[in-house]
C-alpha cells in the first residue's frame, strides 16, 4: 500500500524541484543588462493608488460556504458509489435520501440567492 | 411493528421541518401566507406527539443497535414535543420586523426537536455524537439569529467557541472508550467490562475518558465548571430561543448523560457518583449565589438554570435502580425535567410578553406589575413559586423527588445542600414577585399580551398547577419511563 | 526505525510546528496558510498510518474548503495584521499547567494501554467496506449527516448573507 504513496512522494519532490531548477537555468543562461523599468511592480500598467488591501463582497463567502457543504457530501457518497456493484437496491434509495435532504438546501441557497452573482 | 412504524416519531418530525422550510421558499415574497408557517409546526409536533404515543410501552432497538426505542426515550420524545410547541407559541410575535428569516425559524426549531429525539434514543457513541453535534449547530445558529443585534452575535459565538472545544474533548473520550473496548455500542462496552478481562492500565484509562465525555454532556446541560457560555448565549439570544435552551438541549443533556452512564458504564457507578455528587453541589451554590446579584431577568433566569441543572443532577448523583425505594433518582430527573419543563418556558413567555409589551428585561421595570396586568402578574407569581419549590407546584414534586432520592442512598450532605440553595433561590424568585406587587411604578399602562402568549402562559401555569395537586398519573408516567432498554 | 517511521516523525514534527506557529503568527492570513499546512501534514500521517480514505477527505474537505473558507473570512475583515495583538491573557500560566498535566496524564496512559482495539486489521478494500457500512450498520448515522449538513447550510445562510 504504502508503496504507492512512494511514487506520490517521488512525484511531489520533483514538482517542488522542478520551479527551482528551471528558474536556476534560466539565471545560468539569460543575458543580465539590469535597468530600473525591470525591476518596478508592473512593466507595463499603472501603480496602485491607496492601500491595495480590499474587502470581500460577503457573497463570495456565501459560495464557499455552500461549496463546503457539498464538498462534505461528497466525502460520504464516494464509499458509498465504490461498493455500489455489491449493494442492492436499499442502498440505493438510502443514497437517494442522502442526496435529496440536500437537494432541499441547495433549492433553499438557491431562493434566498445565495448563489446570485453579484 | 416496522420500522417505519417505529420510527414514525422521527419521521413526522423530520417531514414537518422540511415542510416548514419548503413552504418558507413557495411563499417568498408573499408574506401573508406566511403566517402560516407557525400553525403548520404546531401541526406537525401534534401528529408527532400522537405518534408517539402509539409506542408506549414498545420496548426494541433499531437499526443496527443506533437507537433504542424505550419509555425513556419516549419521555423525552414528549419533553421536546412539549418544549418545542410552547416555544413556537411564545415566538408568534417576537420576530415581527426583526429578521427576514421568520419562517425558517419555526423549521429549524422542529429540526432541533428531531435532535432531542434522536439524542435521547441513541444507544451508540456515534449517534451520541451525532444527535448533540445535530443540537449544537441548531442551537447556534437559533443564538445568533438576530444578526443585527451584538448581543446576539457575541451569545453566539461564545456559545459555537464554547461548544466546539467541549464536543472536540468529548470526541476524544469516545476515541479512548473505543480504544479500549474495540465498540462503540453502549450495550457491548458495558459487557467487555462486565466481562472483566481488562487490566488494570485499561481501567485507568477509563477514569480521564469518563471526565471528558463528562465535559461533552456537561456544556449541553451548562454544569459547573462547564457552564460559562450560558449567561451571555441566554442574554443574547434572542428571548424564546433562550426559553428553548434553559429546557431542551438541557434534557437532551440529562438524557445522554444517564443513558450513556448507566447503559455502558454501571462498573463505574461508584466513581462518576461520587463525581456527579460534587459537580451537583458545585452548579446550584453557584448558579444560585450569582444569581441573587443579577438585575436583568434573562441573566437571572440563565443562572437560576445553571442552579436547577444542579438540583436536577442531584437524582441522578444518587440514582439506584435496584433499590425497592419510590425515589430510585432517575425518576426524580424525569419528573424534575418535566415539572421544570413547563415552569421555566412559562417564566420565558411572561418575559417575553413583557419584554413585547415594554422592550425591558430588567427587574426594577417589573415594578407595579400586578395593577399593568393582573393576568400577567398572577401566571408569573405561580411559576416563580414553581421554580422556587413551594407545594402544590410542580417544582415541588421534582425537588421532593430528587431530594429524597439522595437520602434514600444516604447522600445527607448532598440532599442539604440542595435543600438550603433551595432556601436561597426563594430570594431572588420572590425579589420579582416583590417588584410586581409591593413596589409602585410610575408607569400605569396596561401591558397587552398577545394571544398567542397567553395560551401558552396559560397551559404552562395550568400543567404546573396540575402538576402539584394532581400529581399521581405523572409520578407514574415517570416510573414507567425509567425503564431504559437494556438497563432496567 | 525504518523509512515510514522516520518520515512519520519528521512530518509530525512539521505538522505541531505549524500549529504553534498558526496560534502565534500575529497576522491572521499567515496563520491561516500555515493552518492548511497543518492540515496537508495530518493528510500526510493518515496515509502513513495506512487510512488513505481520511486522507483523502482531509485534503478535499479541509485544505480544500475549509482553508479556501476561512482565507475567505480573511479577506472579508478591515484588519489582518495586529503588531501590537496581546496573545495571552491572565490566566495563561493557570491553563498552561492544566494543558501539560492533562497531556502527561493522557500520554502515559496511551502508552501504558495495549489497545486491543488497534488489532482489528483493515481489509484490502477499506473503501468498499465502509460504503457497504454506511448504508448498513451506519444507515442511521449516514441519514443524520445529511439533515446536519442541511441545518449547517440554512443557517450558514441566515447568519453570513449581507443584507
Amino acid at each position: 500500500m504504502q508503496d504507492n504513496y512512494g511514487f506520490l512522494g517521488l512525484y511531489l519532490l520533483i514538482a517542488i524541484a522542478f520551479p527551482f531548477v528551471a528558474l536556476g537555468v534560466a539565471y545560468l543562461l539569460r543575458p543580465k543588462r539590469p535597468a530600473p523599468v525591470k525591476s518596478s511592480t508592473y512593466e507595463c500598467g499603472l501603480e496602485t493608488i491607496g492601500e491595495t488591501w480590499v474587502q470581500f463582497k460577503a457573497q463570495y463567502y456565501l459560495y464557499a460556504l455552500v461549496f463546503v457543504v457539498f464538498d462534505v457530501e461528497t466525502v460520504f457518497l464516494y464509499p458509498w458509489a465504490v461498493a455500489y456493484n455489491r449493494l442492492g437496491l436499499f442502498a440505493l434509495v438510502e443514497a437517494l435520501i442522502f442526496v435529496g435532504i440536500l437537494v432541499a438546501g441547495l433549492a433553499y441557497a438557491w431562493r434566498k440567492g445565495a448563489l446570485r452573482w453579484m | 411493528m416496522n420500522l417505519i412504524g417505529l420510527l414514525s416519531p422521527e419521521l413526522i418530525l423530520l417531514a414537518t421541518g422540511l415542510l416548514v422550510l419548503i413552504l418558507d421558499m413557495a411563499f417568498h415574497g408573499k408574506e401573508g401566507r406566511r403566517e402560516w408557517l407557525p400553525f403548520v409546526a404546531i401541526a406537525g409536533l401534534i401528529v408527532f406527539l400522537i405518534a408517539a404515543s402509539f409506542l408506549w410501552g414498545t420496548h426494541t432497538s433499531l437499526l443496527s443497535d443506533m437507537m433504542a426505542v424505550d419509555s425513556f426515550a419516549l419521555f423525552f420524545k414528549v419533553v421536546a414535543g412539549l418544549s418545542t410547541l410552547l416555544v413556537i407559541l411564545a415566538s408568534w410575535d417576537y420576530f415581527q420586523g426583526k429578521t427576514p428569516y421568520e419562517g425558517e425559524f419555526y423549521g429549524l426549531l422542529v429540526l432541533a426537536a428531531l435532535a432531542i429525539t434522536l439524542a435521547a434514543a441513541s444507544t451508540d457513541l456515534i449517534m451520541v455524537y451525532l444527535s448533540m453535534e445535530f443540537l449544537s449547530i441548531g442551537s447556534y445558529i437559533l443564538v445568533g439569529y438576530l444578526r443585527e443585534d451584538p448581543k446576539s452575535n457575541e451569545g453566539a459565538i461564545k456559545y459555537f467557541l464554547y461548544g466546539a472545544v467541549a464536543s472536540g474533548i468529548m470526541l476524544y473520550g469516545m476515541s479512548l472508550v473505543y480504544g479500549v473496548t474495540g465498540t462503540t455500542n453502549l450495550a457491548q462496552i458495558a459487557q467487555v467490562f462486565a466481562a472483566g478481562k481488562l487490566t488494570g492500565d485499561m481501567l485507568w484509562l477509563m477514569l480521564p475518558a469518563l471526565i471528558m465525555l463528562l465535559a461533552g454532556f456537561g456544556f449541553k446541560i451548562a454544569l459547573v465548571p462547564f457552564h460559562q457560555w450560558s449567561p451571555d448565549a441566554y442574554e443574547g439570544a434572542p428571548t424564546p430561543v433562550t426559553a428553548f435552551l434553559s429546557v431542551g438541549p438541557k434534557a437532551a443533556g440529562f438524557a445522554i448523560l444517564m443513558r450513556v452512564f448507566l447503559a455502558a458504564f454501571p462498573a463505574f457507578q461508584l466513581d462518576w457518583a461520587a463525581v456527579l455528587a460534587a459537580i451537583s453541589m458545585i452548579t446550584m451554590t453557584l448558579g444560585n449565589v450569582v444569581a441573587l446579584k443579577q438585575t436583568n431577568i434573562k441573566r437571572m433566569l440563565a443562572y437560576s438554570s445553571i442552579a436547577h441543572a444542579g438540583y436536577i443532577l442531584i437524582g441522578f448523583a444518587s440514582v439506584a435502580l435496584d433499590s425497592p425505594s419510590l425515589f430510585n433518582g432517575v425518576n426524580g430527573v424525569l419528573l424534575y425535567l418535566l415539572g421544570y419543563l413547563f415552569s421555566n418556558v412559562g417564566v420565558f413567555v411572561a418575559v417575553i410578553a413583557f419584554e413585547n409589551a415594554t422592550g425591558s428585561n430588567q427587574i426594577p421595570d417589573y415594578a407595579g406589575l400586578i395593577k399593568r396586568s393582573p393576568w400577567l402578574a398572577g401566571t408569573l407569581f405561580v411559576l416563580l413559586l414553581s421554580l422556587t419549590g413551594i407545594p402544590a407546584t410542580a417544582g415541588f414534586l421534582g425537588k421532593f423527588f430528587v431530594f429524597a432520592a439522595a437520602i434514600n442512598v444516604q447522600f445527607y450532605v448532598l440532599a442539604l445542600v440542595g435543600i438550603v440553595n433551595a432556601a436561597i433561590a426563594a430570594f431572588y424568585y420572590l425579589n420579582v414577585a416583590r417588584y410586581m406587587f409591593f413596589v409602585p411604578s410610575q408607569e400605569e399602562s396596561h401591558v397587552a399580551i398577545a394571544p398567542a402568549l397567553a395560551v401558552a402562559l396559560g397551559i404552562a401555569t395550568f400543567a404546573t398547577l396540575l402538576i402539584g395537586l394532581y400529581p399521581q398519573p405523572f409520578i407514574e408516567f415517570a416510573n414507567q419511563s425509567v425503564r431504559l432498554l437494556g438497563v432496567f | 526505525m525504518s523509512l515510514p517511521q522516520i518520515l512519520f516523525l519528521v512530518v509530525g514534527v512539521i505538522t505541531l510546528g505549524a500549529a504553534v506557529a498558526v496560534v502565534t503568527s500575529r497576522n491572521v492570513l499567515h496563520s491561516a496558510f500555515l493552518l492548511a499546512l497543518t492540515f496537508f501534514g495530518v493528510a500526510v500521517l493518515y496515509v502513513l498510518l495506512d487510512t488513505p480514505y481520511l486522507a483523502a477527505a482531509q485534503v478535499l474537505v479541509y485544505i480544500g474548503a475549509i482553508s479556501v473558507l476561512i482565507i475567505f473570512a480573511i479577506m472579508l475583515s478591515r484588519k489582518v495584521a495586529a503588531p501590537d495583538l496581546v496573545q495571552r491573557n491572565s490566566q495563561w500560566l493557570l491553563s498552561l499547567i492544566v494543558a501539560v498535566l492533562l497531556f502527561g496524564v493522557l500520554a502515559y496512559l496511551t502508552l501504558q494501554t495495549a489497545w486491543p482495539a488497534a488489532k482489528q486489521a483493515l481489509g484490502v478494500d477499506a473503501i468498499g467496506g465502509l460504503g457497504e457500512a454506511f448504508v448498513g450498520t451506519y444507515a442511521l448515522p449516514f441519514e443524520v449527516v445529511s439533515v446536519v449538513l442541511l441545518v449547517a447550510l440554512v443557517g450558514a445562510i441566515i447568519i453570513a448573507r449581507e443584507r
